[in-house]
């Protein structure tokens, strides 16, 4: 009881904190545009090329397929290797350590209710942008709900292995910019790109024993219509396996990084 | 003016001097020049990849290449000069320090402009350069339309600094806008890609409303001798227009200044 207690408390607490912030949500929505730009460019090649199709897919298909993927992007945002790379310089992780609770949850709960805040604007901007573009979402129920486990798993798994990454700060400087390269496998991996089918075989090949085209591409396929139930069940599985790995991880980088630190001053 | 180089001068020493004491975040400069180089290449790659596309809105491989290269180019341009300037004007006007500048006995937009550097992202500079060498040489580049690629990317570099500065002199009113020129890099990230590769309404909205198209497409149509004449005056008035109507914002934002306790 007392553990629901804490987190119903940690929950509100970091709403009413992001609720603070969130004309700074928005711009942060409007600033991550690869998809999009990657999405203008790829209606304008369908609609000139023979046919008018690239692989199956016309203009609206690909901004089906590039709004699905840049609407799951924004629910995998994770921003905590940077602050953990500002704690753990400036020294203020000190202070957290001596609560009876992994700081980690604090940093989970802001991430959570950091979606609803940012839930209204992306409707909205995804409403707006479908108009302008024609995209077509699917229309079988149980996709939307398939798609949001997928991206509820997605980014917990995302929010793990950049938890990691972002403890590297006990021991480097530059953990954001290996936070900046492992953004750039998310992406390329994920599908933002393109549609993973559009990729040479071996990266495909690659690509399935990562967990990116699961927490990415595949809800977006969900999405557009593009996946059946059992490809959602597979993603689903594979990802808790990923889970599990990176939760491990997450620990044993963790522990190490504890016994290195000396906070600053200290 | 030879007092404004001289500090110039004076600005770049010191900013040189209080970097090269953290040369071990080298390395992870590097990595993040690499991580952008590696998204540009990326999208022009898989789009070229696809079996039957030889040419994106009109731009072969090498020539779409070449706008990849000013793309790269103004990112480091960005990361080098303008983002550490930047970036801290709206830090100075939440905790007053912006009085400081604004007491000195020179201009406070060169002031804020030109006192800092980020030396480490130095790389991005020579990646782009190296990208559009590597680029052109695939091409018939002449040596005129090397000098008007290089003239056309002086208005290109003005223009993205007034974009910068008006963004950032907002947090004059607005205060909390230290994300604000994230607004520019959205919009920015569509000129990895030349503007003819985009659908006609976008188009124009790259070209007309945030002038996207002059920063990396024109340079890159002087270098291929592609540039119409229209758009080749087009640049420089754009920037020059920019650059009055932002001096007056400015001009206007200091003004209406009244420092952190007041």
């Amino acid at each position: 009881m007392s553990r629901l207690n804490t987190a119903r408390v940690l929950f509100a607490t970091r709403f009413a904190e992001m609720a603070e912030y969130r004309a700074e949500v928005v711009i942060w929505m409007l600033s991550g545009t690869l998809s999009l730009v990657m999405m203008l460019v790829w209606m304008a090649q369908a609609q000139a090329a023979p046919g008018g199709q690239i692989r199956g897919y016309d203009a609206a298909g690909f901004a089906t397929y590039f709004l699905s993927t840049w609407l799951v992007s924004q629910l995998l945002v994770v921003w905590v290797a940077w602050e953990l790379d500002f704690e753990i310089r400036q020294g203020t992780l000190s202070a957290k350590l001596l609560r009876p609770l992994d700081p980690m949850w604090t940093h989970y709960a802001s991430h959570v209710a950091e979606r609803l805040v940012r839930l209204v604007p992306m409707l909205v901007l995804v409403t707006a942008f479908a108009l302008l573009s024609g995209a077509r979402f699917t229309t079988e129920w149980w996709a939307y709900p398939a798609a949001l486990g997928l991206a509820a798993l997605g980014f917990t798994a995302r929010f793990l292995y950049e938890y990691a990454i972002g403890l590297l700060a006990f021991w480097t400087e530059s953990s954001t910019s290996f936070q900046e390269l492992a953004w750039l496998v998310y992406a390329a991996l994920g599908g933002m790109f393109a549609p993973l089918d559009f990729y040479p075989a071996w990266v495909q090949a690659v690509a399935v024993w990562t967990p990116f085209p699961y927490m990415l591409g595949l809800p977006a396929q969900l999405l557009a219509g593009k996946a059946g139930p059992e490809d959602a069940l597979r993603g689903a599985l594979v990802m808790l396996g990923w889970l599990v790995v990176f939760w491990f991880l997450r620990l044993a980088v963790w522990r190490a990084g504890l016994k290195k630190y000396g906070a600053v001053g200290a | 003016m030879s007092r404004y180089l001289r500090l110039l001068r004076i600005f770049t020493g010191a900013t040189l001097s209080a970097q090269l004491e953290y040369r071990a975040n080298f390395v992870g400069a590097l990595l993040a020049s690499l991580g952008e180089v590696g998204v540009a290449l990326l999208g022009l790659g898989i789009v070229f990849g696809q079996p039957g596309i030889s040419s994106v809105g009109g731009w072969s491989f090498r020539e779409a290449l070449l706008v990849t290269g000013f793309f790269m180019l103004t990112e480091g341009v960005i990361s080098v000069f303008i983002q550490p300037n930047m970036s801290k004007i709206a830090d100075a006007i939440r905790t007053g320090s912006m009085d400081f500048t604004l007491l000195k006995p020179i201009d406070a937009q060169f002031g804020v402009s030109t006192r800092h550097l980020n030396v480490l992202r130095a790389p991005d500079l020579l990646i782009g350069l190296g990208l559009i060498a590597y680029a052109a040489s695939g091409l018939s580049v002449t040596p005129g339309g090397v000098l008007g690629a290089a003239l056309l990317y002086v208005s290109a570099v003005v223009i993205v600094y007034c974009i910068w500065l008006a963004l950032s002199t907002t947090a004059f009113w607005f205060v909390k806008t230290q994300n604000v020129a994230e607004l520019f890099n959205g919009v920015f990230g569509a000129a990895r890609f030349p503007v003819s590769a985009f659908p006609l309404p976008v188009r124009a909205f790259l070209t007309f409303v945030v002038p996207v198209a002059f920063i990396t497409t024109v340079p890159a149509q002087a270098m291929t001798g592609e540039l119409a004449w229209g758009a080749a005056l087009a640049s420089p008035v754009v920037a020059a227009a920019l650059f009055v109507v932002t001096r007056l914002f400015w001009l206007r934002a200091v003004g209406s200044y009244t420092s952190a306790s007041s």
